[in-house]
């Protein structure tokens, strides 16, 4: 019984916290989706959808539930299984790194002591779910988008990773609600600005999105490693991929951005979240506006750019801190 | 390139040299040569950095006559080589001097069946691997015109600029028609 | 096409073939490459052509010269104009029609538009080959304007039958002038906003530059020409190589680069626009008064015996028509020798050990139409 009673609240936490991770992932895709064509179509002097509700504003449910309705076409020599898991695979470890970013000050999953290292773990499950699935594909382009895509995303970690570290270093905590807190007299982008750069280039690859998305390199690729993907497996990938958008992007806000500081509203510990949300999409506006700036690099020319600038850089930049920190 | 020069040489690869008006033909020289020279003139020409606009066969009596034609950059020279294959239909391959043969040959292979000799690979390009002894466009039976039909004809200064064939049609008339 | 993978596949173990098309969003049509590669690199590369034969050759010898001016139109749908002027000039050579200047004028001019539609389709087509998805639609609110200007006179948007032997088939008004002239004065304040968002990208530099090496004597083996040909340093431009219709009265430049990468081309191609308009510009204010059909033209049109060839510049290189008459009206052979066919074949020896994306870029640069490889 005791143990019951001390169980049942952290029981009914993690199925709030389930809920509304499930709530953010899908909303967030709404949202991003709709964004992404609208502004897609902004850029490209055209109006984006406009026929399903005002403004095609219900242009995505409506595509969403053409999706589902739609046949999941598994090619006659896939690897069955592993087709069938890849999507999943893509999809469910999104949820986690949802449970530890702190929104504002009290909206927090859970605080844990290791946050920056769950996420990062998590979100690099992701490369998996993409090797998965363009290998069971049985499809050569496929197994080339899975091959690029697993070249780039552990070469970009690296960066991505280091960058953060020279923020650890400075706060001395993983712990996210620690970091986004001692921030508060001046975001680390002013003290940080190299890592800021690397982490955000780092996180445009991280993602695959253009202009580094070689892993679906369109006109090469076809359409890269969800080349066979058809219906509801597909969209698995597109949600896994703008959860794992609005991942990075939350992890910018936090180590870089202040978290949910800002100019203090009423009930400001909750309310918070107001100023996350705004940091975290206007990142994501930077993604969708540079993908739809800029031709896509060459894939050579990218593992190079990763392992002859960014890498270098981030060292030295670790370096520099480390010693700063230890001056001062 | 200094043409007389080329035309020098080409003397003694050719058994005929003619000065054509380009106004009429859309072309200047034209030259007629034996089949086992058209190698020679290939890489004659290539020396002299002409390229190669295209070869194509014409299907007439008593051999399928190839056209080779090539022009120069620096200055308006466009020259067709003419000569006729062998009675098994083959010619010497010039894709190894110009590789923009190649693909020429194999169409020429396609649509009229000449064989290349020593071609590196003489496989159906335009058409489909089933119809590789198509040729569609050897004439018909008693549709095969003899060589001097396709020739022009000599006697005449220039063809004469307003042919005489029907009674004046309007302008509008036609039009219409065409337009319809 | 078995055999073909099967050549391949022999020559070497732990390479493999990759079928590129005849669906492939880069190949624009229905080409198939296959591509033996070795990890990323194409070792050894083989275009199969003839999705989209359809025998214009062979319908050429059926019908009379006169009515085979449509099929022209359908070899190269972006430079329907064009291939109606090398036709319409070979018969009216051949048979001695003088065509009125007017419509001289009015074939210059209409061809220059639709060569700026056609390099603008390969400008937005080019870049989304590189990853680049807005260029496009930039480029194609241009061309609309011109796929609207020629819609007026010539009655299509895409696959024009406009000229006739002896002319044009209607004369063009003052709205049309209008349009021409509003139109020039729009892309030139267009030129700012390409070289903004795209020409000095350094993703694009990188993508274009040293890929797709070409030399003058590379170009002469193959019968490269058009803007690859003049990205290597040649001025070679049948408009003013071979002067044909009224070209030689006007004042234009030959846009040249020397690298003969895909980068230069790629210039060529987009300096190349201006100079359209320059064309476009003096020929409206030369527009002289008068007829746009010669006035005696024959319905039977007996072309007398003989060949007859007529070279004109496509956009994308020499498009010459070579014409076999026994006397009659039909032709007794009717050879298209379209520029992509033989730009094309470049390919095997341009892109071998090349990557992928590469392979994709210099294949973009060679600005391919299918249909008119196929005919």
């Amino acid at each position: 019984m005791e143990i019951f009673n001390s169980l049942l609240p952290e029981l009914i936490r993690i199925v709030v916290c389930a809920v509304c991770g499930a709530v953010i992932v899908f909303g967030n895709a709404l949202v991003m989706g709709y964004a992404e064509r609208k502004l897609a179509g902004r850029i490209m002097l055209r109006p984006g959808p406009m026929e399903v509700g005002f403004h095609g504003l219900y242009q995505l449910v409506v595509d969403g539930l053409k999706l589902m309705g739609k046949q999941l076409v598994i090619p006659v020599n896939a690897d069955k299984p592993l087709y069938m898991l890849a999507p999943l695979l893509a999809f469910a470890p999104v949820f986690v790194p949802l449970l530890v970013l702190p929104f504002s000050e009290k909206i927090q999953g859970f605080d844990l002591d290791i946050g920056m290292l769950v996420i990062l773990a998590f979100a690099s499950i992701n490369v998996l779910a993409i090797l998965i699935g363009g290998w069971s594909s049985n499809n050569k382009y496929s197994l080339f988008g899975a091959i690029r895509s697993v070249a780039q995303n552990v070469a970009y970690e690296i960066p991505m990773l280091i960058s953060l570290l020279a923020i650890v270093f400075m706060t001395n905590t993983f712990s996210l609600k620690e970091i986004a807190a001692a921030q508060s007299p001046v975001w680390f982008v002013v003290i940080q600005p190299l890592a800021f750069l690397i982490y955000i280039v780092a996180m445009v690859a991280e993602t695959n999105r253009a202009p580094f998305d070689l892993p679906e390199a369109e006109s090469e690729l076809t359409a890269g490693f969800h080349t066979e993907y058809s219906g509801m497996s597909f969209s698995l990938f597109v949600l896994g991929e703008y959860a794992n958008m609005f991942i990075v992007c939350s992890v910018a806000t936090v180590f870089f951005l202040g978290g949910s500081s800002g100019i203090p509203l009423p009930f400001f510990e909750y309310t918070g979240i107001v100023w996350f949300l705004m940091k975290v999409y206007l990142l994501m506006f930077f993604l969708v506006w540079i993908r739809w700036t800029y031709p896509r690099t060459r894939f050579d020319q990218l593992m190079n750019f990763c392992w002859k600038y960014l890498i270098p850089f981030s060292l030295v930049n670790l370096l520099i801190t480390v010693v700063m920190v230890k001056l001062v | 390139m200094d043409i007389n020069k080329v035309k020098k040489q080409w003397q003694g690869l050719t058994t005929a040299i003619e000065e054509v008006d380009y106004a009429v033909s859309g072309y200047d020289y034209n030259l007629s040569l034996e089949r086992d020279k058209v190698r020679d003139l290939a890489v004659l020409m290539l020396d002299e950095g002409f390229y190669l606009v295209g070869l194509m066969a014409v299907h007439v009596a008593p051999a399928i006559e190839m056209v080779y034609q090539f022009a120069y950059h620096e200055s308006r020279c466009r020259v067709m080589a003419r000569t006729s294959v062998d009675e098994n239909g083959e010619i010497a391959t010039i894709s190894d001097i110009f590789q923009g043969a190649n693909w020429h040959e194999r169409e020429v292979r396609d649509l009229h069946g000449v064989v290349f000799i020593d071609h590196p690979y003489l496989h159906p390009l335009i058409l489909a691997e089933e119809d590789v002894d198509l040729k569609p466009l050897l004439k018909a039976e008693g549709k095969v015109k003899n060589v001097d039909a396709i020739r022009r004809k000599p006697p005449e200064p220039a063809p004469e600029p307003k042919p005489k064939v029907v009674p004046e049609v309007k302008p509008e008339a036609t039009k219409n028609q065409e337009q319809s | 096409m078995s055999m073909d993978i099967e050549v391949l596949e022999d020559s070497s173990h732990h390479r493999y073939v990759l079928n590129m098309g005849p669906q492939h969003p880069s190949t624009h049509g229905v080409l198939r490459v296959l591509l033996e590669l070795e990890g990323e690199y194409a070792m050894h590369l083989l275009p199969v052509l003839g999705y989209g034969h359809r025998c214009h050759e062979k319908i050429a010898e059926f019908k009379p010269a006169k009515s085979f001016m449509p099929n022209t139109a359908r070899m190269d749908y972006l430079g329907a104009l064009i291939y109606n002027h090398g036709f319409a000039q070979l018969l009216e050579k051949a048979v001695g029609i003088e065509v009125p200047e007017r419509a001289e004028y009015i074939r210059v001019i209409t061809s220059e538009l639709n060569r700026i539609q056609s390099h603008l389709l390969w400008y937005g087509a080019y870049l989304l080959d590189l990853g680049a998805f807005t260029p496009i639609m930039y480029a194609f609110d241009d061309r609309e304007h011109i796929l609207d200007i020629l819609e007026d006179v010539t009655g299509s948007r895409l696959t024009y039958c406009y000229f006739r032997v002896g002319g044009v088939s209607k004369d063009i008004d003052e709205k049309f002038v209008t349009k021409t002239r509003a139109f020039i004065d729009r892309l030139r304040s267009r030129y700012s906003l390409y070289e903004t968002l795209v020409n000095g990208n350094v993703i694009l530099e990188n993508r274009l530059n040293d890929v797709g090496d070409l030399n003058p004597h590379t170009c002469n083996r193959y019968g490269i020409t058009g803007p690859l040909l003049r990205g290597t340093g040649v001025a070679y431009d049948i408009r003013r190589a071979e002067p044909y219709s009224i070209y030689s009265q006007f004042d234009f430049e030959i846009p040249t680069a020397t690298k003969g990468d895909c980068m230069a081309s790629f210039m060529v191609r987009f300096r190349e626009l201006e100079q359209s308009l320059r064309i476009i510009e003096q020929a409206l204010d030369g527009l002289p008064e008068g007829p746009v059909m010669a006035a005696k033209v024959p319905k039977k049109l007996n072309i007398p015996a003989g060949d007859y060839n007529s070279s004109v510049e496509s956009p994308r290189g020499e498009l010459s028509f070579y014409l076999v008459s026994d006397g009659t009206d039909v032709p007794y052979r009717l050879k298209v020798r379209t520029p992509s066919y033989s730009n094309l074949s470049v390919v095997p020896e341009m892109c071998q050990g090349m990557l992928i994306s590469d392979v994709v870029s210099a294949m973009g640069a060679l600005d391919l139409v299918i249909p008119e490889i196929d005919r």
